[in-house]
């Protein structure tokens, strides 16, 4: 199924080859198995003729029995196909074994450039590109190529002998080599014929299979709602449709696929009696010889199954050669951004922060941030408030480098942010992002990511820092508690809290933290808070928060309105102001505060007396 | 074996055995003899056919041969040949049919199985309870039915059909050699026992290869999948470099195991074999024909028959691995046929209205041995009180609420509802009147009325809308421009997290249980969002007993009864009061709110307002 629908989804970084440039670039691979290339169409010329001249020694033997010839002749043809046979098997055996050096080793290469190009990409590729798509290239497209390879190696080494085959028929008796060759286009055109209907069939077949697997993966998932109200009988009979349905479409692709070899071989009973007849007169008029007719009913069969396999192959082929184009586009993706230089960044950044007039947007035509303007004083911790697309990820964003702004200059600690060099800029800054991501191994692992160089006992210190090591023991083993693919095996909870202790651990000059909006059982929300605390009294801060508490403990509250500040100050003071941020805090922030948790039951309970629209009251609260 | 739910259907009647993979893959089979009949019927005349056509073939050239040492007349030749000629085109036609019917026999065997095995397996998940269902995730089940179904499948055909249609070609020679002379049989009869030899440790060594290639390959690539989606982490901490080996060596791992299975695969013996054969019996048979006891048209026919060997030697290895798939898809499938489930329908247990009281008297609950999931936990809920369950994801909370309606069964202590243990009661009873909302609400791709009546015999559109209205899911509902007939998943409609509770709870409505159970884990994103569920809560919440496992303080708050839990153990129970009282956890939770400035104490920079 993926391989019918791959030419639809096209990235934005595919481009087109054409021929010449792809061989070219397939040819750079195979560079250094030139020799073994060779090694491997000698063995397969060698094989191939080998085989081809089998059925020429089996009629000699069979033609000199006539003629009482000494036992030494039936010795030399003996000899003769023992030969072919082992110089068959032997040159099959060198040249798989070759071919899988070479091919294996070229797709290895491919894969080892692929990724080095993904993972040196920029976030905004990933951005546009799932990453499962680009691992896709990465493992199967290059297999699908090395596949295609061999492969090749094999059909040419059939081809190879077909040619032979013909050239001894056409050496013999050219008239009875007209006739095998006419009745070829029959087969090959009888097999095109079924593939055509063996596709149509298939895809239904496979359509109707998807809606079973569509209906069970949903009676699955439901299966606690449908147990819930019992209504198990219901859900079956519906499946039972389905399933037999999908028997009875997919029996009438059987009915096809099992048709093609029959048809083939009934294809092939005729043409055994066409040649035998022709064969036979040609004998009988005294034009040839009995063995040589012999050869060619032998040679019957042997070159229209290379032709079928052919074929069906010349599609394949495509379809690999397309795979290294999408393998070779990845290797060849660029980044946008634009480092002019690789300055060492200083022992520790001070973390100050210039926005000078930027502009940026993600897209040409659409600009979010346009002269943007805004100092960060080194320590300041400065919340980002502001309905959706109001660019307050956008600011993280490009303070992190991950995308290349268009005017105005960036600086940090005085210097462009486009002289650094990215990766010791980058070990500078503490990321953790909305959805924390964790990397199989255990918690330690994942808390050391950022400083391989770390010891046991540090991290042991920073994660007794946090609520006493009391979330330590919500994990089944501690700091070694496997923590599963992607941190799967830990809650949202735990990861965020993993997550702040890496940044932790690191110490970073900037820490920017995209906050989670996932809702989080009170206890492991504390402590996060305490990290955070923690964090911010280390570093420069930049939070996109969506707590108020976050809000409320940042310095500075700058508040985004379409790329644009309009308003900064604490929170005191802007909810003084009663202006964006007192709108914006009755749209986020009011049912985090404690007069709602406190008035929660008068306003909900009893008869929902609190007619719409009428909110609970702001209260006044800080300072309390 | 106990189960919930049991499907009258026609595989009922000749139940299949779920002993062993082997005796499971039989009893499937033997369901269909007429099936079995014409697949052997088929297999064997396609064998023996194409023999034939190599004895015609002799025939005609001996009577060539004749001609020209001028035993017989031209025109008595010919004769032969057209005879020949007829027989060979007319025995090939049926050979075709008959090959046809083999086909066709096998892919209804193919088709067949996998249709009953789907219908068993399905049926059989069905009436398995929840025990199981929640030990298992959806996509391991997923594969189960998919897969490996399809498995059992491509085991009839082409697995087993090519196994057994090559294998009459492996026995045709044999009988049909004797009849030239039985001193050929030698060679037919070496080459069948080679064969079968080296076909053995051919696949047995492939067998072991092809898993170490597998197994490296997603290795390879679930590294691969992770370092890219984390890639921002990866950017972040500055550690490409580290990646890269990382990636590099599963690389050249993966490499080397392609390179092994490459070179067992070079090496495929029965080749060599067969060579081997061809020219032994090619040496026998003309030494035999030269000293006469033989004719020239018998070697040709003799070679003809030792071609036939090349059928086996070609596809057995990809039918063998065909059936070895096969074979563990089956062992897979039995092992969730013969998993047993615990509980049955009690049908006949206590069956009355319940008030909705609850007791949990030193309860406990594992899955497997030594791995205790709840201790030894005791409350008393009194009919229509709310009851806020709290602690830590993973601590045991939605497994404590699962046993109040069996979807898991106690392990030791017991629980009552309406003073009565709820193993005695009626399943449907007991059931029917308590509502699970869990924390991930699961909906029909069918319409939103579909879904909030789910369950609901005879609920009228106004009912419906009615219950909408009370889960705050009115609005939302029609703001969809078909309303209550929107398709959930069709046109792009998804659903919030929020929006799917609500969708529950005014369901909830509609049955009307005595007990509620709601994990209610949905962060709102905005303030009228939370207005909204808070409200449907609190409604729902009204009049019946409930139990809402939360992330919310204010339910918290306003519970009757609050149950603090940490690893399976109540560490704290009672009013909010008595909580902040007894439990340091607990109060610091609600310190915060109180002096939430004292947050960011030690922040180097002044705090305005302070």
């Amino acid at each position: 199924m993926a391989i019918m629908f791959r030419g639809l989804e096209e990235d934005n970084y595919d481009r087109q080859y054409t021929d010449l440039q792809l061989y070219r670039r397939i040819g750079d691979f195979f560079a250094k198995y030139k020799g073994q290339l060779l090694a491997v169409f000698g063995m397969a010329f060698a094989a191939s003729v080998s085989l081809s001249i089998r059925p020429v020694i089996i009629a000699a033997g069979v033609g000199a029995i006539d003629q009482r010839t000494e036992i030494s002749t039936i010795s030399l043809l003996v000899g003769a196909l023992l030969v072919t046979v082992l110089v068959e098997y032997f040159g099959n055996w060198v040249r798989r074994r070759i071919a899988a050096r070479a091919i294996g080793g070229v797709v290895a290469r491919m894969r080892k450039d692929a990724f080095e190009s993904a993972i040196n990409r920029d976030l905004s590729f990933y951005d546009t590109n799932k990453s499962g798509k680009v691992v896709s290239r990465i493992t199967s497209d290059t297999q699908e190529f090395g596949t295609i390879v061999l492969l090749s190696s094999d059909i040419i080494s059939q081809l190879a002998s077909v040619f032979v085959l013909v050239a001894i028929l056409f050496s013999r008796n050219a008239q009875l080599t007209w006739i095998v060759l006419a009745l070829s286009p029959f087969i090959v055109g009888g097999s095109m014929v079924f593939r055509h209907f063996a596709r149509i069939t298939t895809r239904n077949g496979a359509r109707a299979l998807g809606l079973v697997n569509d209906n069970i993966q949903e009676s699955v998932a439901g299966i606690a709602i449908a147990k819930n109200f019992r209504q198990e009988a219901a859900i079956y009979d519906k499946f039972n449709e389905v399933n037999t349905t999908s028997y009875n479409v997919n029996m009438v692709r059987g009915l096809v696929l099992s048709l093609i070899f029959p048809v083939l071989n009934a294809l092939a009973g005729i043409a055994f009696g066409v040649i035998i007849y022709f064969g036979a007169r040609a004998v009988l008029a005294e034009t040839v010889t009995a063995d040589t007719w012999y050869l060619f009913i032998q040679s019957v069969d042997r070159f229209w199954f290379p032709f079928i396999t052919l074929s069906a192959f010349i599609s394949q082929f495509q379809q690999g050669l397309s795979s290294a184009e999408r393998v070779f586009a990845l290797i060849d993706a660029e980044n946008t951004l634009n480092q002019t230089g690789e300055n060492p960044v200083n022992e520790r950044l001070h973390g100050e922060i210039a926005f000078k007039d930027v502009a940026f947007g993600y897209k040409a035509d659409e600009p979010v941030l346009n002269s943007f303007s805004l100092n960060i004083a080194p320590g300041e911790d400065v919340a980002f408030v502001g309905h959706t697309g109001a660019g307050k990820s956008t600011v993280a964003k490009l303070i992190s480098r991950f995308y290349e702004f268009q005017a105005g200059d960036l600086l940090i600690d005085g210097q462009d942010i486009r002289s650094f060099d990215l990766q010791a800029y980058r070990q500078q800054l503490g990321i953790v992002s909305q959805s924390p991501f964790l990397f199989s191994g255990t918690v330690r692992d994942n808390i050391r990511y950022g400083r391989p160089d770390a010891s046991d006992d540090e991290i042991n210190a920073i994660a007794h820092s946090i609520g006493d090591g009391d979330w330590l023991d919500t994990l089944p083993n501690g700091l070694d508690s496997d923590v599963g693919e992607r941190g799967a095996r830990l809650s949202m909870g735990q990861r965020q809290l993993v997550s702040l202790m890496r940044v932790l651990l690191q110490k970073p000059s900037i820490f920017i933290l995209d906050e989670a909006t996932a809702s989080i059982d009170p206890f492991t929300e504390t402590q996060i808070q305490e990290a955070l605390d923690l964090i911010l009294s280390q570093s420069t801060s930049i939070l996109i928060a969506h707590r108020l508490s976050t809000v409320r403990s940042a310095d500075r509250i700058i508040v985004l309105d379409h790329g644009n500040i309009i308003e900064s100050g604490n929170h005191d003071e802007l909810m003084a102001q009663g202006g964006h941020y007192a709108e914006l805090y009755n749209t986020y922030f009011r049912h985090q505060s404690l007069s709602y948790i406190e008035n929660a039951q008068a306003y909900f309970s009893n008869g929902h007396d609190a007619p719409e629209g009428v909110e609970p009251e702001i209260e006044p609260e800080a300072g309390n | 074996m106990s189960s919930e739910f049991v499907v009258q259907s026609a595989y009922n009647k000749q139940p299949s055995d779920w002993r062993s993979p082997a005796q499971y893959v039989f009893s499937h089979i033997r369901r269909h003899p007429f099936v079995a009949i014409m697949l052997m019927i088929g297999a064997i005349s396609n064998a023996a056919l194409a023999a034939a056509l190599f004895y015609f073939i002799g025939t005609a050239y001996n009577a060539v041969i004749d001609w020209q040492r001028g035993q017989i007349t031209q025109e008595d030749a010919f004769a032969v040949v057209i005879g020949i000629v007829t027989a060979v085109v007319i025995s090939q036609l049926i050979r075709a049919t008959l090959m046809f019917v083999r086909n066709y026999a096998a892919e209804m065997y193919g088709q067949r199985v996998e249709r009953d095995v789907r219908d068993e397996l399905y049926s059989n998940l069905l009436g398995k309870s929840m025990d199981f269902h929640d030990k298992r995730p959806i996509g391991e089940i997923m594969a189960r039915v998919t897969n490996d179904v399809r498995e059992l499948n491509l085991m009839m055909n082409p697995g087993l059909n090519l196994i057994f249609g090559s294998g009459m070609f492996l026995i045709m020679p044999l009988l049909f050699t004797p009849f030239i002379s039985w001193q050929l049989t030698l060679t037919p009869l070496l080459f069948m026992i080679g064969y079968i030899t080296a076909q053995y440790q051919y696949v047995s060594s492939l067998h072991r290869v092809a898993q170490d290639v597998r197994q490296s390959f997603g290795e390879m690539n679930a590294s691969l999948a992770e370092s890219l989606d984390g890639v921002e982490i990866v950017k972040g901490a500055a550690q490409e470099d580290s990646e890269i080996n990382k990636f590099n060596k599963l690389v050249d791992y993966v490499y080397g195991k392609f390179v092994e299975q490459g070179d067992i695969e070079a090496l495929y013996l029965p080749l060599l074999i067969w060579g081997i054969a061809l020219v032994a019996g090619f040496a026998h048979s003309l030494y035999l024909a030269n000293v006469g006891s033989i004719l020239p048209g018998d070697v040709v026919r003799f070679m003809g028959y030792l071609s036939l060997f090349g059928f086996p030697v070609f596809v057995s290895q990809f039918a063998f691995s065909q059936v070895a798939l096969g074979y563990a898809s089956a062992k897979r499938i039995v092992s969730i046929l013969n998993t047993e489930t615990t509980l049955d329908q009690n049908k006949g247990g206590h069956n009355e209205p319940m008030a909705g009281a609850i007791t949990f008297d030193g309860v406990s609950f594992h899955y497997d041995e030594g791995k205790v999931i709840i201790h030894d936990v005791s409350f008393n809920v009194e009919p229509g009180q709310t009851i806020a369950i709290v602690g830590q994801t993973g601590a045991g909370k939605s497994t404590l609420t699962k046993l109040i309606n069996r979807t898991y069964d106690v392990t030791e202590g017991s629980i009552a509802i309406d003073g009565i243990n709820v193993k005695n009661w009626d399943m449907q009873s007991l059931r029917s009147q308590i509502s699970i909302i869990e924390q991930d609400v699961f909906l029909f791709s069918r319409t939103i009325a579909e879904n909030i009546a789910f369950g609901v015999e005879g609920a009228t559109p106004e009912d419906i809308e009615r219950a909408a209205k009370m889960a705050q899911a009115h609005d939302f509902i029609t703001s969809f421009p078909e309303g209550y007939q929107t398709v959930i998943g069709q046109r792009g409609v998804t659903l919030s997290g929020g929006q799917r509770q609500r969708l529950a709870i005014a369901r909830a409505f509609l049955t009307d249980p005595k007990i509620l159970i709601l994990d209610d884990s949905t962060s709102a994103i905005d303030s009228a969002t939370e207005d909204k569920i808070q409200r449907a809560i609190w409604t729902a919440a009204e009049g019946r007993t409930t139990v809402l496992i939360t992330h919310r303080l204010s339910q918290i708050r306003w519970a009757d009864h609050i149950v603090v839990i940490k690893k399976g153990y109540v560490v704290a129970q009672g009013k909010h009061e008595d909580l902040l009282q007894s439990s340091e956890a607990y109060r610091r939770i609600f310190a915060r709110y109180e002096n939430p400035t004292r947050a960011a104490a030690g922040a180097p920079a002044p705090q305005a307002g302070d």
